[in-house]
C-alpha cells in the first residue's frame, strides 16, 4: 500500500513516533491488551462468584458461568485495550468533544490494518481480508466434511466432531464470510458512490469492525472447549442445544458479537445515505448498490434482535437451566424455531440483497446500458424486505407447528418469486442488445444471474408444503441453500471483488486468472451441488455421517469435484495477493463506469473527494448522448483556471 | 455535541452536504431504538408463547409479583421522565442550573428505580428457573434493566459534562440523545409492568 501511496502521489504525513516503554501499557494497542483482559475476565469472574455467593448457590466458582460470562468481559477488554473506547471514556469524564479528526486516515503501512483505524476505506479491506480468513476456515472445514462423506461409514472422525465441523462451516460462512463481507465492500464503496467523505459515524464503524474477529475467534475456538465445537447445525435447535457440550455457549455469544457488529454498521450504513448525499443526489439518482445496501440495514435492524433473543434464551436454558424451550417446566420448544427463523429467513435476504446491488452495477457497466426498469428494481428491494418478514414458518412445515400456519406461509413465500422474478427479468433485459464485454466480474455477474435462478427455482418447490414435507431434511436442501448462498451471494462477492479490485488497491487483477477462475468455479461448483438435488430426492439425509452405501458412487464425484472447487478458491487468492503487490497500476475509472466511486482516483485520495461533487443525473445512463452522472467539483474549478489563463493570454 | 473543536482543522476532509434535516446523531439514536424495540419484542414473543400460547398459570401457582412495590417503582421512573424534559428545556433556554438539578434527579430517580428492582429480586421467593413463568418474569425485568443501567451510563456521562460546563442552549445533543434513551426505557417499563405486573 506505501508503495501504491507514493505511486499515486498521495500526500501522507509520517507516523508519529509510537510511545516508549512503559507508556506502551496505557497507549491504545495490543501492549495494553496485557492488562485490560485481565481486569475485565477478573471483574466478570468476581461478580459471578460474588453472586453466587450471596445467593448460597454451590460451588461458588462454577466453570460454565464463568466461562459464559467470560464470553462477554474478555472481548470487552480486549476493545477497551486496543483502544474501541477511548474516545467515548474521554467523553463520558468530561473531556472536550472532537469530531472525529481525521489524523488517523489512510494506512501509512501494512500494520495500520491491525490498528483501529477511522477511515471507511481502510476499514472497508480490513472486513475484507478479516472475512477471507474465514472464509478460508469454513472452506477448509468443508473439505473436510466431503473427505468424511466420500465414502460410505466413518472415515476421518466421529460423528459429534463431524457435526461440529459443518456447524462451524455454516456459522463462518453466514456470519463472519457473507453477512460481513457485503459489510465491506459497501464500507468502501458506499461513502465514495453517495460523494461523502466518510461514513457517519467513524468511530463506530471502526468498532463494529473490531467486534467481527471477535465472534469469529470464538466459532473458531469452540473446537478446542472440553467436548468438543458446537454441533446442532448453525441453527442451533432448542431443547437439543441445551443438552450440548460447552462449546454451544461459544456460539451463542459468537452470534451476540457478529450481530452487535452488523446491526452497529447497519445503521451507520442508513444514517450516512439519509444525512450524508451528495447534492442532487436524490433516492431516485442513488446506484443501486446504494439501495440495496439501504434495505440490507434495514433487514438487519430490525431481525438481527431477534436472533440475538433467541441465542440468549437458549444460552440461559442451557447455563442456568431457565425453562424458555423446555416443555417439563412449561417452557413452548417450537418458540425457539419461530424467533430464530424470524432473524434467518430474513438473513437470506441480508446475505442476497447486496449481492443483487452489486450485479446491478457490474451488469449495466459492462452491458453499456442503462439498467432496465430502475424504479422497479429498487421497489422489487423495498417489496422483498417487507415480504421476507412474513415467511418465517416455511422453515418449520414439519416441525410440528400449527397446520393453519403452513398454507398462509407457503403462499407468501410463493408471493416473493414476484419481486425476485423482476429482478432477473430487469438483468435480461439491460443485457439485452447490450454491447457486453465478458470481464471477470462480467462473468461472475451472469454466473449468478444462472445459478441463482436454479436456487430460486428449487426454493420454489421447498415453499410449497407437499414438496418441502418429502424434502425436508434432505440433501435437497442442502443444494438448494448452496445454489443461493455459493451460486448466488458468493458469485456476487466475486463479481464485487473484482470489479472493485482496481478502485480498493490501485492495480489490476490478472484478466486471464480471473477467467480461469471463473470457469472452475463454475463447473466445479455445478458439478458438487447438482447431483444433490438427486441424493436428496432419493432420500439420503443431510446432516449424518454415515450413508447408504447406494449413494457411495455420487458421493464420491461430488468430494472430488468439491476438492477442486476448494483449490479454485486458491487461485483466486494467489490472483488477489499478487496482483495487490506488483499488479498494473489501475487508472481511475478503468470500466468507464459512470458512478461516483469511478470519478476519482484509484485507490482514492485519503477524503475521497477534494471536494464534494454535484449530482446531476442517474447513475447509469449509459449511451445516453451527453449524458452525465455528476460534475466533479475540481472539473468545474479546472473549467474556470483554463479559462482564467486564457483571459491572461489574451491580455 | 459542542464546538469545542481545535479550531486549526489541519488539512482535513471536505465538510460532507447535509442531506437531511434530521441530525445524524438523533437519526442514529432513533434507529437504534427501532432496534431495541424488536430485541423487546423477541423477549415478548418468549412471554407470548408461555402465557398465550401454552396458557401456563400467571403468575405460576403458589407465588405473587409485588404489583403494589413495583408501582411506586413505576411512579418514580415516570417522574424522572418529566425530570429529563426539564433538563432539556431547560439548556435550550439557557438555564445552566435547571439543566444540572434535572439531570442529577433524573439520573438519581434512575439508580432508585434500578437499586429497589434488585432488592425485589432478592425477596420475591423465586428462581428464573423454577418454572417458565419465573424465567419470563426474570428475562423481561431483567433485559429492562439492563437498559436502564445502560441509560444511566449514558445519563451519568451527560451530568458528568453538565457540572463541568459543557452543553449551551445551540449545543446540547449530549443532553438530548441520552433523553430520548431515557423516554424510551421508560415507555418500555410502562409496557413490561403492564404486561408482567398487572394483566
Ligand atoms: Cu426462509
Amino acid at each position: 500500500m506505501t508503495a501504491i501511496a507514493a505511486e499515486h502521489g498521495v500526500h501522507m504525513t509520517p507516523a508519529p513516533p509510537g510511545p516508549r516503554g512503559i507508556r506502551r501499557l496505557l497507549a491504545p494497542g495490543y501492549v495494553r491488551c496485557l492488562w485490560t483482559i485481565p481486569l475485565m475476565f477478573g471483574f466478570g469472574a468476581g461478580i459471578a462468584a460474588l453472586v453466587r455467593w450471596l445467593e448460597a448457590w454451590h460451588p461458588v466458582w462454577n466453570g460454565t458461568v464463568i466461562t459464559t460470562i467470560s464470553l462477554a468481559t474478555i472481548p470487552l477488554g480486549f476493545l477497551g485495550g486496543i483502544g474501541g473506547f477511548d474516545y467515548w471514556l474521554g467523553y463520558a469524564i468530561g473531556r472536550p468533544t472532537q469530531p472525529e479528526d481525521h489524523s488517523g486516515h489512510g494506512a501509512r503501512s501494512w500494520k495500520d490494518y491491525f490498528r483501529v483505524n477511522t477511515d471507511h476505506k481502510v476499514i472497508g479491506i480490513q472486513y475484507v481480508a478479516t472475512t477471507f480468513v474465514f472464509f478460508i476456515i469454513g472452506g477448509l472445514m468443508a473439505m473436510l466434511v466431503r473427505a468424511e462423506l466420500a465414502k460410505p461409514g466413518g472415515q476421518f472422525v466421529d460423528s459429534q466432531t463431524y457435526n461440529s465441523l459443518f456447524s462451524i462451516h455454516a456459522a463462518l460462512m453466514i456470519f463472519l464470510f457473507i453477512i460481513p463481507v457485503f459489510a465491506g465492500l459497501g464500507n468502501y464503496v458506499i461513502p465514495l458512490m453517495i460523494g461523502a467523505p466518510d461514513m457517519a459515524f467513524p468511530r463506530l464503524n471502526a468498532l463494529s469492525y473490531w467486534l467481527l474477529p471477535i465472534a469469529g475467534v470464538m466459532f473458531a475456538s469452540s473446537v478446542l472447549v472440553p467436548g468438543g465445537g458446537f454441533a446442532t447445525g448453525w441453527t442451533g435447535y432448542a431443547p437439543l442445544a441445551s443438552h450440548q457440550p460447552l462449546g454451544q455457549v461459544f456460539f451463542n455469544m459468537g452470534v451476540q458479537w457478529a450481530g452487535a457488529s452488523s446491526i452497529m454498521t447497519a445503521l451507520n450504513f442508513l444514517v450516512t445515505i439519509i444525512t450524508m448525499r451528495a447534492p442532487g443526489m436524490t433516492f431516485w439518482r442513488m446506484p443501486l448498490l446504494v439501495w440495496a445496501n439501504f434495505t440490507t440495514s434495514l433487514l438487519v435492524v430490525i431481525a438481527t434482535p431477534f436472533i440475538a433473543g433467541s441465542q440468549f434464551f437458549a444460552m440461559f436454558d442451557r447455563v442456568m437451566h431457565t425453562h424458555f424451550f423446555d416443555p417439563i417446566g412449561g417452557g413452548y420448544a417450537l418458540g425457539y424455531q419461530h424467533i430464530f427463523w424470524f432473524y434467518s429467513h430474513p438473513a437470506v435476504y441480508i446475505m442476497m440483497l447486496p449481492g443483487f446491488g452489486i450485479v446491478s452495477e457490474v451488469i449495466s457497466t459492462f452491458a453499456r446500458k442503462p439498467v432496465f426498469g430502475y424504479r422497479l428494481m429498487a421497489f422489487s428491494l423495498v417489496a422483498i424486505l417487507i415480504l421476507g418478514f412474513s415467511v418465517w414458518a416455511h422453515h418449520m412445515f414439519v416441525a410440528g407447528m400449527a397446520p393453519w400456519l403452513r398454507v398462509p406461509m407457503m403462499v407468501t413465500t410463493l408471493l416473493i418469486a414476484i419481486p425476485t422474478g423482476i429482478k432477473v427479468f430487469s438483468w435480461l433485459a439491460t443485457l439485452w442488445e447490450g454491447r457486453i464485454k465478458f470481464t471477470t466480474p462480467m462473468l461472475f455477474a451472469l454466473g449468478f444471474v444462472s445459478m441463482f435462478l436454479i436456487g430460486g427455482l428449487s426454493g420454489i418447490y421447498l415453499g410449497s408444503v407437499p414438496i418441502d414435507i418429502h424434502a425436508s431434511d434432505t440433501y435437497f436442501i442442502v443444494a438448494h441453500i448452496h445454489y443461493v448462498l455459493f451460486g448466488g451471494s458468493l458469485f456476487t462477492i466475486f463479481a464485487g471483488l473484482y470489479y472493485w479490485f482496481p478502485k480498493m488497491t490501485g492495480r489490476m487483477y490478472n484478466e486471464r486468472l480471473g477467467k480461469i477462475h471463473f470457469w472452475m468455479t463454475l463447473v466445479f461448483f455445478n458439478a458438487t451441488f447438482f447431483p444433490m438435488h438427486y441424493l436428496g430426492l432419493q432420500g439420503m439425509p443431510r446432516r449424518v455421517y454415515d450413508y447408504a452405501p447406494r449413494f457411495a458412487g455420487i458421493n464420491m464425484f461430488i468430494s472430488i469435484c468439491s476438492f477442486i472447487l476448494g483449490a479454485s478458491a486458491l487461485l483466486f487468492l494467489y490472483n488477489m495477493i499478487t496482483s495487490w503487490v506488483r499488479g498494473p497500476l489501475a487508472v481511475g475509472n478503468p470500466w468507464r463506469a459512470n458512478s461516483l466511486e469511478w470519478q476519482v482516483s484509484s485507490p482514492p485520495p485519503i477524503f475521497n473527494f477534494d471536494a464534494i461533487p454535484t449530482v446531476v443525473a442517474g447513475p447509469y445512463e449509459y449511451g445516453v448522448p451527453g449524458a452525465r452522472h455528476a460534475i466533479m467539483a475540481d472539473e468545474a474549478k479546472t473549467a474556470d483556471s483554463v479559462h482564467a489563463e486564457a483571459e491572461e493570454v489574451r491580455h | 455535541m459542542e464546538a469545542h473543536a481545535a479550531a486549526e482543522q489541519h488539512h482535513g476532509p471536505p465538510p460532507a452536504n447535509v442531506s437531511s434535516r434530521i441530525d445524524a446523531r438523533v437519526l442514529g439514536m432513533l434507529l437504534f431504538i427501532g432496534s431495541e424495540i424488536m430485541l423487546f419484542g423477541s423477549f415478548f414473543t418468549a412471554y407470548f408463547f408461555v402465557r398465550v400460547v401454552n396458557h401456563d398459570s400467571w403468575p405460576a401457582k403458589g407465588t405473587h409479583l409485588p404489583v403494589f412495590v413495583a408501582g411506586i417503582n413505576t411512579a418514580i421512573l415516570v417522574t424522572s421522565s418529566f425530570t429529563m424534559h426539564w433538563a432539556l428545556t431547560s439548556i435550550k433556554r439557557g438555564n445552566r442550573a435547571g439543566m444540572r438539578a434535572g439531570l442529577a434527579l433524573t439520573f438519581f430517580m434512575g439508580l432508585t428505580f434500578l437499586l429497589t428492582q434488585i432488592a425485589e429480586y432478592s425477596r420475591i421467593g423465586f428462581a428464573p428457573n423454577d418454572s417458565a413463568f419465573a424465567t419470563i418474569f426474570f428475562s423481561l425485568t431483567g433485559l429492562h434493566g439492563m437498559h436502564v443501567f445502560i441509560g444511566l451510563l449514558l445519563l451519568l456521562a451527560a451530568t458528568i459534562r453538565a457540572f463541568r460546563g459543557h452543553y449551551t442552549p445551540e449545543h446540547h445533543h449530549g443532553v438530548e440523545i441520552p433523553g430520548i434513551y431515557w423516554h424510551f426505557v421508560d415507555v418500555m417499563w410502562i409496557v413490561v409492568y403492564v404486561t408482567v405486573y398487572v394483566l
